[in-house]
């Protein structure tokens, strides 16, 4: 990462928590909800949005939700993050394989995506069904990095009802990880959804996170030009069409799906209230 | 002797009228202050989008209820000025005495949308001065401190002070908050320039995606800011403004030297 974005990207990480904290305090309160829910995955995302939400709230929750295809290390790690927190009555250890096997016979298939994609979704409605029982909220995971790729899975990690680390890419999760004492093996571990065995992001995408936050930024926040940027962070100019390409094609995983418009004032596009409505 | 402004960094609840009715009513009734400031669309909350459209009506009640109090009260609504044309407003309530003044430049970067909702205020028509216990002042919302002109024409009419309503959202939290430097640094520059008292009233908490993050602050002719209010917090603040400060300004600045030839060349851009 050059230099001159590693600064732009260094934050007063103290002031950081101290607003995150209070947003998702206030968001549960506003939402008339009594707590938050959240898988951890014991990677960074997950294991620095927990220490947040259980900052936040004495009323969180944990599910761990594990394949065949999750690294033992993840799950240490995991328990390491709820020892941290003060969780060990506040989580549930589900082996999610029964379920997984039992859909992919009926979709009769062996397809490591699909079936990567069904493990993602089926942790989400495991996650709304906890949370509609409690009375929780289902805190989302994802990072500003992840977002942007597209590298999420459509209603799965990605069908949340809020995303308090959103804004920050994953290099700055990262520091504010080591702010926040996250041990530094869970800091420092490769980024992976681990839908497959051996999957990590940085494998499938080709690049390291420091590089791809540091095309991001320079292309979507100071607007520069991929020959620039290729330069400044001594890529390939492919690599950086790349990047910026991912977040071109992924935009419809970050929209609401469309609405074929027929009326004078339709949802979305003409209709435009605040979440806070009523 | 000089004027007690009081700050009002609230948090108003977004389309609640009655809630936020209720919270100026609460902090007036016991306020000290002779004037009491409230930010940018205090009775309505700031991102309304189409909630706008069921809650215009109930602001202007509510300011007429507020009239009923004997002080000098700055707050925000949105007033509807002939039929289906609304503005972003200010009501000035000098003892029981309504006066608006408007926004001139309504924001449409970014997050605002106000040209969507909003009637820009007329500068010809809608610049107005007040005066309450000797203190002239004048009144101004939010994106107008982001130019020269609304606060120059204010001062240049008589104004010693100024006082800007605002909804100004949380951007740029890196080592330091990038907004509030900016903001620092747009209110020094007119009280230096202008020999002016300028006081900035920020809404706090979130709306929406956005948070507002407070930071109230109330900056002397001489361009230091002498009060602050918390940021990220509800807060409510007191500061004396008087008018010594504005003549030692005056008397050794050149802010009575005005070549009007600038402003031809600016009018025929």
């Amino acid at each position: 990462m050059p230099e001159y974005v590693r600064k732009k990207l260094t934050l007063d990480f103290g002031q950081v928590t101290d607003y995150i904290v209070r947003r998702i305090r206030e968001y549960i309160e506003e939402s008339k909800k009594e707590g938050g829910i959240i898988g951890l995955s014991g990677g960074i995302d997950s294991s620095v949005t927990t220490i947040l939400l259980s900052r936040a709230t004495n009323n969180f929750y944990i599910l761990l939700m594990p394949t065949s295809s999750t690294p033992q290390k993840d799950i240490e790690d995991a328990m390491k993050i709820i020892k941290i927190v003060n969780g060990e009555n506040k989580y549930s250890y589900i082996n999610i394989d029964e379920i997984i096997n039992e859909f992919s016979s009926i979709v009769n298939t062996s397809d490591k995506i699909v079936i990567g994609n069904i493990k993602a979704r089926v942790r989400m409605t495991l996650l709304y069904a906890f949370a509609q029982k409690m009375n929780y909220l289902v805190i989302g995971t994802g990072d500003k990095s992840e977002i942007m790729l597209g590298y999420f899975t459509k209603y799965g990690d990605g069908g949340v009802d809020v995303l308090p680390i959103g804004d920050l890419y994953k290099t700055q999760v990262r520091m504010l990880g080591n702010y926040l004492g996250v041990p530094e093996e869970i800091v420092k571990k490769p980024p992976s959804p681990a839908l497959w065995e051996g999957q990590t992001a940085e494998g499938e995408i080709g690049l390291d996170y420091e590089t791809i936050d540091s095309i991001l930024y320079l292309k979507f926040e100071e607007m520069r030009e991929p020959e620039e940027i290729a330069e400044m962070t001594k890529t390939s100019y492919d690599k950086v069409i790349k990047i910026i390409n991912m977040v071109k094609t992924s935009q419809h995983k970050r929209l609401p799906p469309e609405i074929f418009r027929l009326s004078g004032r339709a949802i979305n596009s003409d209709w435009r209230y605040p979440r806070q409505w009523g | 002797m000089g004027l007690k402004v009081e700050l009002a960094q609230i948090r108003p609840k977004l389309g609640d009228v009655k809630y936020n009715l209720e919270k100026h009513q609460e902090i007036i009734s016991s306020s000290s202050a002779d004037c009491i400031i409230f930010p940018e669309l205090s009775l309505t909350g700031y991102i309304l989008r189409d909630l706008v459209y069921e809650v215009y009506n109930e602001s202007e009640k509510a300011i007429e209820k507020l009239s009923e109090e004997n002080k000098c009260i700055v707050a925000g609504l949105v007033k509807e000025i002939r039929p289906g044309i609304l503005r972003n407003t200010a009501a000035i309530i000098i003892n029981h005495q309504i006066n608006y003044i408007y926004k001139f430049y309504l924001p449409t970067y970014g997050l605002f949308e106000e040209r969507r909702y909003f009637q820009p205020g007329d500068p010809k028509r809608d610049l107005k001065i007040f005066e309450y216990k000797g203190v002239k002042f004048g009144v101004i919302i939010c994106e107008d401190a982001w130019h020269y002109e609304p606060i120059e024409a204010l001062a240049l009419l008589g104004a010693d002070s100024i006082f800007i309503p605002a909804a100004s959202p949380m951007r740029r939290l890196s080592t330091r908050l990038g907004i509030q430097d900016n903001w620092e640094a747009l209110l020094k520059a007119h009280s230096i320039i202008n020999g002016i008292w300028t006081i900035f009233v920020n809404n706090v908490g979130s709306q929406e995606e956005e948070f507002f993050w407070g930071g109230s602050m109330v900056v002397s002719p001489n361009g230091e800011v002498i009060n602050r209010a918390k940021l990220f917090e509800e807060d409510i603040i007191i500061t004396e403004i008087n008018l010594d400060e504005v003549r030692k300004n005056r008397f050794f600045s050149s802010f009575r030297e005005h070549n009007r030839d600038f402003h031809d060349v600016l009018r025929s851009l």
